[in-house]
Parts: C-alpha cells; sequence; structure tokens
C-alpha cells in the first residue's frame, strides 16, 4: 500500500514537472555580432534592387501594412527598452505578412529565390532577437494599423525599400543597444 | 562691490573668449566641410549630417545670378508626412560666389527626405536622400603615438566621434608616412580606437594622421577632413646579438684564412715585395768570401771550376757519328776477322733500338752473312797499296790532304751517346793540308753512332805522312770527296775489291754536313775514305 501511494506520488510529480516545463528549449546564446544583421541587410538590398529590375508579374494585388522606418532618435530614446522591442517585433510580424502576401502574388521566378530569402531571413531576426531575451510581440487580431506606426504601401518595390530600411534602422537600433550585449 | 563687478567682467571675458574660439574653430571646421562637398558631392544642394539629429544643406551660386537669401525657399519632405520650409542664411564664398545654407536641428532618419529648392518661386534644385547616408563626421580627436616596446612599431590612438549609435559602424584610415616623405601607407580599421602600425624603420620620425567615415551598412557618408599630422620617432635600432656574434665569427674565419693563404705564399711574395739581389757568390765559390772579390787571385787558386761544367763552353759542338752506308765483306778472314762477328753481334744485340741504323745494320749483316768464313784480305789490300794504278784514289793520296777510315769497332762496353741524332750532328772532321797531325787528331772525335751498335773511329791521313796508308781493308769501300769551300764533290764510291761490288750494297746517303767556316780554311778539299 505503501508502494503504491509512492508510485502514485511519483507519478504525480512527473506531470508536474511535465506540466511546468518552460516553453522555451535550452536558452539560445545572445547573437551579439552585428554582421549578422549586416548579411541580412545586404540580403535585403539585393532583393530590392531584383525588384527595381522587374516590369511585369511583380506587383502586389492590394495595399499592404507596413511598420514606420523612420527613428528619430530624441522620440527614440524617449521609449523604454520594452516599447522599442515591441515595436520592432510588430514591424517584423507586419513585414512578415505582407512580403508573403508578396509570394503569393509574384509570379516573376527570379525573384521568387529573394523573396523567400527575405521571408527566411525575417525568421532568423526572430531568432536572434530571442536570443538576446527580446520577448516576440503579436499585435492583437484587431489591430491591423496603427496610424503612427503602420502606414500602406501598393508596390512590391515600396514593400522591398521599406525592409530594407526597417532592418537599417530599428531593428539595428534594438540591436546595438541589448542589455545582454553590453 | 567693485570686486564683485571685476569678477563678473572677467567671466564674461572668458566666455565670450571662448565662445569666439568655438565660434572661430567651428567656422573652420564649416568650411573644410563645405570644400570637402563641394568636391565629393555631385548633387546639389550638398547635405550633410554632423551629428544624429542635424542635416545641413547648401548649394553655390554665381556672383550674377546670386541674390539675397529670402529670394530662396527650402521645402523638405520626409515620407508620409507634410512639407516644411527650411531658413536660408547667405555667405560669401571664393571666387565671388555665394553660399545658401539651411540647417535642419531635428531629423528622421531611415526615411526618404525630399529636399526642394526654390527661387522666387522657381525650383531650382531638387533631391531625395537619406540623412543617415550623408554623414560627415569631424576628424577624430586626440590622435596619440606611443611606443610599444618593439621595434619597427608605433601605437595610433585617437577618440572616436561621440556619435550614439554609431560606434561599431565606423570606418578609420590611418596613414603614416616618414618625415619629409609624400610616399606613405594607408591602414583601416574597424569599429576601433587604436591601431599598432608595423613594419616601420628604426630610430626614423613618421608622421601619422586618421580620418573617419561610416561603413555603410546602416549608415554611410563622406570620408572626414584628415588630422593634423602627429609625429613620432621610433625606437632606434638594437644589434641582435646573433647577428652581431655572427659577423664576428665570420670575419675571424676570414682573418684566419687569409693569414694562412699569406703564410703558405710567403716565400714567394716574399720574392715579389723584396726581391733578393742576386749574388754571383754560388757560382764563384770563394770569390768573395776568401778573395775579397780579386778575380785574377781566385783563378789562380781555382781548381778548375771554370771547367765544372764543359758542356756549357761545348754545348755547340758536339760529336757527330758518321753514318756508316755499306762495308763489303772481303776474302779470307784477317787478324781482325774476329771483329766482325763481334760487331755483328753486338750489332744484332742492339739492331732493334735504333730503326735508322738498321739500313745500315742489315748492310752490314749481309756483308757479313755472305762470307762469314773469309778473311779479309790485307794481303790483297796491301797488294793493291802497292800498285796504285787500279786504285782510283791512288791520285788523292798522293797529295797532302788527309784521308779518314771508319773503322766498325767493338765499343759495346761504351756507353752510347743518346742524346746525339745522327742526321743532325755535323761532321766533325775538317782539316787543312798543312796541320799538324796532332791538331788533326784533336779534330777527329771518334764518330760513334747513337746507338751504340758500334763506333767507327775515322783516321786521317794525317797520321801516315809518308804515303803509309795502312789499307785497313779491302771490305771498305772508299768514296773522295772534295771540298772547294763553296761546295763539295763526291766522288763514286769506290772499293778496292771492285769485284766484289756487286755483292755488297752500297748505299748511299744524303747526309749534311755542316762544316763550321772557322775551323776549315777556304779551299781545302776534304777526302773521306771508307
Amino acid at each position: 500500500m505503501f508502494h503504491n501511494s509512492s508510485r502514485g506520488l511519483f507519478t504525480l510529480l512527473l506531470m508536474l514537472l511535465e506540466w511546468t516545463r518552460p516553453g522555451l528549449p535550452s536558452p539560445l546564446r545572445p547573437i551579439c555580432d552585428l554582421r549578422v544583421l549586416k548579411h541580412f541587410i545586404e540580403e535585403a538590398r539585393d532583393a530590392q534592387a531584383a525588384m527595381l529590375t522587374c516590369k511585369e508579374g511583380c506587383g502586389l494585388p492590394e495595399p499592404v501594412t507596413v511598420p514606420q522606418t523612420k527613428v528619430d532618435f530624441s522620440v527614440w530614446e524617449r521609449k523604454n527598452a520594452l516599447e522599442q522591442a515591441h515595436e520592432v517585433q510588430s514591424g517584423l510580424w507586419l513585414l512578415n505578412q505582407a512580403i508573403g502576401s508578396l509570394r503569393a502574388s509574384v509570379t516573376n521566378t527570379a525573384l521568387h529565390s529573394h523573396i523567400d530569402n527575405s521571408l527566411i531571413n525575417i525568421f532568423r531576426i526572430g531568432k536572434v532577437l530571442r536570443s538576446l531575451n527580446i520577448q516576440e510581440c503579436t499585435p492583437p487580431a484587431g489591430e491591423v494599423s496603427r496610424g503612427e506606426e503602420t502606414w500602406r504601401v501598393s508596390s512590391a518595390s515600396e514593400l522591398l525599400q521599406v525592409h530594407v530600411n526597417f532592418l537599417r534602422g530599428k531593428l539595428q537600433l534594438l540591436l546595438s543597444n541589448a542589455p545582454v550585449c553590453h | 562691490m567693485t570686486n564683485d563687478n571685476l569678477n563678473k567682467l572677467l567671466v564674461f571675458c572668458v566666455l565670450f573668449c571662448a565662445q569666439k574660439t568655438s565660434i572661430v574653430h567651428g567656422a573652420q571646421a564649416l568650411e573644410t566641410k563645405v570644400a570637402l562637398l563641394l568636391h565629393a558631392e555631385p548633387e546639389i544642394p550638398k547635405c550633410f549630417a554632423e551629428g544624429m539629429s542635424d542635416l545641413t544643406c547648401f548649394w553655390e551660386e554665381d556672383e550674377e545670378r546670386t541674390g539675397s537669401a529670402d529670394q530662396y525657399s527650402f521645402i523638405y519632405t520626409y515620407q508620409n508626412e507634410n512639407s516644411s520650409e527650411c531658413a536660408v542664411t547667405a555667405l560669401p564664398a571664393a571666387g565671388g560666389k555665394r553660399l545658401y545654407f539651411c540647417r535642419l536641428s531635428q531629423t528622421q532618419l531611415f526615411v526618404p527626405l525630399d529636399i526642394r529648392v526654390f527661387r522666387d518661386d522657381l525650383l531650382i534644385h531638387n533631391r531625395s536622400l537619406f540623412i543617415e547616408l550623408v554623414f560627415l563626421l569631424d576628424p577624430p580627436a586626440n590622435l596619440t603615438l606611443t611606443s610599444t616596446g618593439t621595434q619597427g612599431q608605433l601605437k595610433a590612438s585617437w577618440l572616436p566621434p561621440s556619435l550614439k549609435y554609431m560606434g561599431d559602424s565606423m570606418m578609420y584610415e590611418v596613414s603614416y608616412a616618414m618625415a619629409g616623405s609624400h610616399i606613405g601607407k594607408v591602414e583601416e580599421v574597424q569599429a576601433s580606437s587604436e591601431l599598432i602600425l608595423r613594419g616601420l624603420q628604426s630610430g626614423t620620425k613618421y608622421k601619422v594622421r586618421i580620418r573617419v567615415k561610416l561603413d555603410g551598412v546602416s549608415y554611410s557618408g563622406y570620408w572626414s577632413a584628415w588630422t593634423d599630422p602627429v609625429l613620432m620617432e621610433t625606437m632606434p635600432g638594437d644589434l641582435d646579438p646573433l647577428i652581431v656574434s655572427l659577423s664576428l665569427i665570420i670575419s675571424l674565419v676570414l682573418t684566419l684564412l687569409s693569414l694562412i693563404v699569406l703564410m703558405s705564399h710567403r716565400r714567394f711574395l716574399l720574392k715579389k715585395i723584396w726581391p733578393i739581389i742576386p749574388t754571383p757568390e754560388s757560382k764563384f765559390q770563394g770569390l768573395f768570401k776568401v778573395y775579397g772579390g780579386d778575380f785574377q787571385e781566385w783563378l789562380g787558386h781555382s781548381t778548375g771550376g771554370l771547367w765544372l761544367r764543359p758542356a756549357y763552353f761545348y754545348s755547340e759542338e758536339f760529336p757527330a757519328p758518321l753514318e756508316v752506308l755499306s762495308e763489303v765483306s772481303l776474302g779470307p778472314a784477317l787478324p781482325s776477322s774476329a771483329l766482325p762477328p763481334k760487331a755483328s753481334e753486338a750489332l744484332g744485340e742492339e739492331e732493334d733500338e735504333d730503326k735508322k741504323l738498321k739500313r745500315v745494320d742489315s748492310a752490314l749483316m749481309e756483308g757479313w752473312r755472305e762470307t762469314p768464313q773469309e778473311h779479309w784480305p790485307m794481303d790483297q789490300l796491301r797488294a793493291i797499296h802497292q800498285h796504285p794504278a787500279p786504285w782510283t784514289q791512288s791520285s788523292l793520296l798522293e797529295s797532302h790532304d788527309a784521308y779518314v777510315t771508319l773503322n766498325a769497332q767493338n765499343h759495346s762496353g761504351e756507353e752510347p751517346l743518346d742524346d746525339i741524332l745522327e742526321e743532325t750532328l755535323p761532321l766533325q772532321v775538317l782539316f787543312a793540308s798543312g796541320r799538324t797531325s796532332s791538331e788533326s787528331r784533336s779534330d777527329l772525335g771518334s764518330f760513334q753512332q747513337s746507338s751504340g751498335s758500334g763506333c767507327l773511329s775515322s783516321q786521317s791521313s794525317f797520321e801516315y805522312p809518308n804515303h803509309t796508308w795502312p789499307p785497313k781493308g779491302p771490305g771498305y769501300t772508299y768514296m773522295a770527296v772534295a771540298d772547294s769551300g763553296v761546295s763539295m764533290d763526291y766522288s763514286p764510291m769506290s772499293s778496292n775489291k771492285i769485284d766484289d761490288i756487286g755483292k755488297g750494297v752500297i748505299y748511299t746517303n744524303e747526309y749534311k754536313n755542316e762544316i763550321p767556316a772557322h775551323r776549315r780554311p777556304i779551299g781545302t778539299p776534304i777526302h773521306f775514305a771508307f
């Protein structure tokens, strides 16, 4: 009987541990080397340059929401780390959505590799942010466009331009000032 | 009260001066940047950002077009925003031109900016740019050079421009050259505030300067102006102990080698440098030491030292052999018959020595083989002698001329004169009528064949003044030679045994007669008898 109760206790303990297991796997090593970001920026620039040469089959079916890329340092510095992280993460999410819809509409096969690369890089940026303990931040479904932080673009080249500017600006600021790296 | 006023006045003056200095400095910096951009940027208006939140744009106008600043409007528009206007200021420029400036104090980066310049509502310039891509920074400050402690190295350190968020994006270019030289090297370094210059010459003064630029990934711009050059001398070169020791060892080895060579050739060198004055003492033993140089006395007491080397005096006069051309063997053996076998033996022994004598030897051998048992008819010769008529040379004998007979004698014991070649030796028998026999004898040498196969002795007719020419034997061939002093006539050879001429072989050979002129009076015939 005592063995039965110990077994039950042991099973309960295991279930509790399984349930309270952290959502994340083993913590990632922080990626502080900005050359990684440099690589992402250069590939985004390549995609933008390729899109500029496209004449046909490279349009957006409908305008997409993209984040604002402008950075006013006086304004930026007034924001705290969390707000900055949120701004970057939501912007990345929006870009992911927009470039995803572009991928579906572009028929020019030469651009497909560039667009796929951009999407993969956005995914990798998410991993880098996670390594720096910057939490993901998905905007609520209802808030599709926020006037201050977003705007709409209707051309693919504009979209990719925004993509480049966002990586160069806000994302770079966030990564270069990550507290984990200093 | 007065002190307070004075203090205030003093503070005011200091601040004013500082501000003035900074203004002057700022004006100079602006002037430099303007000059840089006029050279580097093709677009108009030319814009540059110095910090994180500013933008300065300017354009140049010629004198004829120039007007007041009020005529110009500078309109700028960020993406997705409304336009704004910037106040235009004017500054005089070189060459009568004018510069119009517009400065923004609050900017937005990473977003396109549209700029439009109007003059009297006329659009004259239009440009779209990203502010973060037109940075023109101030040169790095506090450039210092220090020694690293290693030869040929200098460490350059500087203070990066104080721009937040951009420290990792800065790129520096360090230029260094020897003081006074225009040829220098350039090194780039990224996101650092120091650089070690390597490969420099020791004990040399170097001038170093630096400039900065953003790397172009997130931020970009133009190269800043160079800093003022900083001079520093590198460490003096030390002599590497290894090199010093090696060079010492090498020099030592070379010195030893040269000494060895000198010592091994010291005699030769002494002879060349300090040649010995030759003295004749070695040749004249005792001349100087004993007789004090008195040659006459030394001569009187010398014991033939002069004759030690007779060859020195008689080098040109060698006894020359005569070639025996033929010898005819005659009848019964004579007392001297023992001679031919012996001679033949001697000849046979040494037959193989000299090729030239083979002819002679074979002739001799033939003659003797034919009649080995015959005696030489001395009696026949005497008979002939008594009847000189058949003897063709009897007329010759009547004269006082000399005759030479050549005997083949067994001189096997004698040493041959190896160094005497047969045909090159002159005939030594030269004599004139009326000479004394002793003279003629002295003139006569013994003719010897070079191989030593036998000696041919000669006899002159002077020895037999009474015409008692002892016939040596009828086996001899006679030939008369008449020397007129101009030419020599040879009579045909004849033998006292004319019948046997056919059996024998009479050879005629040309032989040289080099008769020294001083030994022979002109006109004397020479007769040779064989």
